[in-house]
């Protein structure tokens, strides 16, 4: 890759740079002489991953329905690269061209973004990080002395600051006195926290719309769906899809849902429940619908067979993750298991929507500056929201996280949570490579942000064909896809 | 038509290295497409298409940067820039900004309020080609570089940029934790307060320091990028390098209709401060010294050396740096001696006693 042109966020390999230069040549000409060229370009193209600045060409030109250019053929033609449409509306590019990218890069990232209220807070911060710190040198009596000091600085604290303060200051308190959480959390407990979430701030909206959004474009011109979901909860995902795919031209699909989840504390079969209530909206939209919920205490106890798969020629099927995958990486192997047994299932589309933060990292001290930092922007996100119940349940549901990855070590510490840089990285091991998500995708869900009541501080923003939803320039959740390595496109 | 168009690629393709003609022409291309025959601009797919990068509170090259988010203004934010030599709070890798001390109580740290470009509507203070430019500045200049993100045409007309200037201006000056210089008394310590911008940075520049000059708030300099400035008349560079070097002279007026109140011309005062409906700056005495950079194939450069010349009219001091071969955004890569001269001039300028 051209060092220069990557560090401004273009990747270019050194040794295409003439070929790119001819492509840019190639369609600033054909903007110039096809009649509506760039006004379709500019509406009607969907765009893809402008950072790989040769494919970007390379689909507008196609767009175009531009001729070669009449100059002798490169020395090295890419007879593998192949490019095919979809419907008018995606397109995918096929494994060989699109390599899953290296290692993520040395220097790890660590964004820091500061309201108002918060360089007054500073002190606090300060003192958080010494408290970390002596706890990191099992300098106890001196972390003692500090989680005092901050419950203190906190009370003179205003919004977000004191919240995060008082969530991070209690799981130090826990680490110093060895009082750790117990866990897993009452299911029904944590659905209800968030289905609060849900509703303060569009993570999850976000989530889901952008999966739905690869999910559908996966399944054009499938009579028979199958989605996957890792991450049943309340199944809230699902309806929008549902509906989706009822409005299809031509009609819909008929569409099979298997929920996984971790069995309830009562013994309930709440999967089944959320089941039943989303076969009933099956039936009011006319879409054929069949359910199965499926407990598992992780993920890694599946296996494919479990699943009653049926061929792949008859059901095409999508596998579905929202802030799951990350807890597989408390126990070694699970990942792995798992995402090898996504390969057994041979899906068309796997969907994966996971906080962008590195919590996993092996020094306690990191963690808990990169947590901190990554939980003081989440919660100063939810401080413009509207309603103070739904604010006040999420701030538990996200104090329950923060206290997992502060307090709690081993197996139980659970929100280990990854970059997408790391996740690429995994996928593309596991023999999976990228499918890309939109313009159109990021159109539809910056419109969806523009709706959102509580604050017009989120932002959407496109990493490498990857959608990532953050508040202000703090990327906070990513949404990517994944295909299986050796699976060819077919056009319709 | 083809033909002419052909010779035009090539011409500028033997000026520049082959890696910056594909940005430059990359950024061309995609900005055609982003700008509307009524007007309207297609902000969804420029925010697609722009290359962005988070903050870093770990230092990178020994430069590491946060985000100030201005909650009154929608969309206005700063990304400051520091040096981790500067005493700053460190954990593990990290740093968190102290905001009890000042930079230095021994030296001098310029802190230089940054502006970039864009044509007034593209570009953020956190897309890529920007942040590496602040970082390379920072340790070019040993300086702190403070990155505002303005209001963009054509959502947000003249005056919002200036507005949020002038904001920026205010906030910089108020952070004791921005403050500098040998001090005895902790009164004597100031913010040692520099603006810089290319294209309509530039230009944000040159009027956040005229209003600065007439409330008498000190700014030290001003850096002007080959800085945005036009009028109604069409000048002899305009005519003869339209559409030579990535720039015509239409797009140039696409960005001030965008820009502009409507219905206003390209004299108004803030494309043309010099002309027409301009004014005088003579007596205006606490105006900050200048460096222009002008690009010797930028079909603007007489608006600049005329902009330039117009300074030196008042009795203002202008320092000026005319670069003949170079074309616009010859400073977004380091592969060349121009972007070396520009930044030795830079260092000089916000460093005169080193």
């Amino acid at each position: 890759m051209d060092e220069l042109l990557a560090v401004v966020g273009y990747k270019v390999r050194s040794s295409d740079m003439a070929e790119v230069a001819q492509k840019l040549e190639q369609l600033e000409e054909a903007m110039g002489n096809a009649r509506d060229g760039i006004s379709q370009l500019s509406n009607d193209t969907v765009h893809f991953n402008p950072a790989d600045i040769s494919n970007w060409l390379e689909t507008m030109i196609n767009n175009l329905d531009v001729p070669p250019p009449p100059h002798p053929p490169l020395p090295q033609q890419h007879s593998d690269y192949d490019l095919k449409a979809i419907a008018g509306k995606a397109i995918y590019t096929t494994a060989a061209r699109v390599k899953p990218s290296p290692a993520e890069s040395s220097s790890s990232t660590r964004p820091l973004v500061l309201v108002d209220s918060q360089e007054n807070g500073i002190r606090l911060v300060h003192t958080l990080m010494a408290c970390a710190e002596a706890v990191h040198q099992n300098n106890l009596s001196l972390a003692e002395a500090l989680v005092k000091q901050i419950g203190f600085l906190a009370v003179s604290q205003v919004g977000a600051m004191r919240k995060v303060a008082t969530y991070f200051a209690e799981a130090l308190a826990r680490r110093i006195y060895g009082l750790y959480p117990e866990n897993p959390i009452h299911h029904s407990f944590s659905d209800m926290l968030q289905i609060h979430f849900y509703e303060t701030c569009p993570y999850l909206k976000f989530a889901h719309f952008t999966a739905n959004q690869a999910i559908l474009e996966a399944f054009q011109g499938k009579n028979r769906v199958h989605v996957i979901d890792f991450s049943m909860n309340q199944g809230m995902q699902w309806p929008a899809l549902m509906q989706a795919l009822a409005l299809r031209p031509g009609g819909p699909p008929a569409f099979r849902l298997t929920g996984i989840g971790p069995p309830a504390a009562d013994n309930s079969d709440h999967l089944q429940e959320v089941g039943w209530k989303l076969a009933q909206l099956a039936e009011t939209i006319h879409v054929e619908f069949e359910y199965r919920g499926f407990v598992a205490n992780s993920l890694a106890d599946l296996d494919a067979s479990m699943l009653e798969l049926r061929p792949s020629e008859t059901e095409a099927v999508a596998v579905n993750s929202v802030f799951e995958l990350h807890k597989l990486l408390a126990r070694p192997g699970a990942v792995e298991k798992v995402l090898s047994v996504v390969r057994q299932i041979r899906p068309e589309i796997v969907t994966v929507v996971e906080q962008e933060a590195n919590h996993n990292g092996p020094g306690f001290l990191d963690r808990f500056t990169e947590s901190l930092h990554y939980y003081s922007t989440m919660f100063d996100s939810l401080e413009g929201s509207v309603n103070s119940q739904d604010k006040v349940m999420s701030e538990v549901y996200l104090g329950k996280q923060i206290c997992n990855v502060v307090a709690c070590e081993g197996v139980d510490r659970v929100e280990r949570h990854e970059t997408l840089g790391q996740w690429r990285t995994r996928f593309g091991s596991a023999g999976f490579t990228p499918v890309h998500l939109g313009s159109n995708a990021f159109k539809q869900a910056s419109m969806l942000l523009a709706l959102f009541a509580g604050g017009d501080g989120y932002r959407v923003e496109e990493n490498n064909g990857c959608l990532m939803l953050g508040w202000h320039t703090r990327p906070l959740i990513a949404t990517s896809a994944w295909q299986l390595a050796t699976k060819s496109v077919v056009a319709h | 038509m083809a033909g002419s168009n052909e010779v035009n690629l090539n011409e500028s393709r033997s000026v520049v290295p082959l890696n910056t003609w594909v940005l430059i022409s990359n950024f061309k291309l995609a900005y055609n497409l982003l700008r509307r025959a009524d007007g309207t601009f297609n902000r969804e797919l420029a925010e697609f298409l722009d290359r962005k990068v988070p903050s870093n509170s770990i230092p990178v090259h020994g430069v590491w940067s946060f985000d100030h988010i201005d909650q009154r203004t929608p969309g206005l934010f700063y990304r400051l820039y520091l040096q981790d030599s500067h005493q700053r709070r460190c954990a593990g890798a990290t740093v968190i900004p102290d905001m009890d001390k000042p930079l230095s109580t021994t030296d001098i740290v310029p802190v230089i309020i940054f502006f970039h470009g864009g044509s007034f509507s593209h570009s953020s203070a956190n897309s890529a080609i920007y942040d590496t430019f602040c970082r390379r500045l920072v340790n070019v200049s040993n300086s702190v570089v403070v990155s505002v993100n303005y209001r963009r045409s054509p959502e947000h007309r003249f005056p919002c940029a200036y507005e949020d200037g002038w904001t920026a201006l205010e906030w910089v000056r108020s952070r004791k934790w921005l403050r500098s210089g040998r001090s005895e008394s902790e009164s004597e310590s100031k913010v040692y307060v520099y603006m810089a911008g290319d294209s309509s940075g530039g230009n944000i520049v040159h009027h956040v320091a005229v209003r600065a000059a007439e409330e008498g708030i000190e700014v030290l300099g001003n850096i002007l990028l080959h800085p945005l400035f036009g009028g109604e008349k069409r000048t002899e560079s305009e005519i003869r390098l339209d559409g030579k070097y990535f720039v015509k002279l239409q797009d140039r007026d696409w960005y001030w209709r965008a820009f502009l109140p409507e219905g206003e011309d390209r004299d108004h005062p803030a494309c043309n401060p010099f002309g027409p409906r301009g004014r005088s700056l003579k007596g205006l005495s606490s105006f900050p010294k200048t460096l222009v950079c002008v690009a010797g194939l930028d079909l603007l450069q007489d608006w600049q050396l005329a902009y330039a010349n117009s300074l030196r009219s008042f009795s203002h001091h202008v320092n000026l740096l005319y670069l003949k071969d170079a074309t616009i955004g010859f400073y977004f890569l380091p592969n060349n001696d121009h972007f070396s001269s520009l930044m030795d001039q830079i260092n000089n300028f916000v460093n005169p006693n080193c």
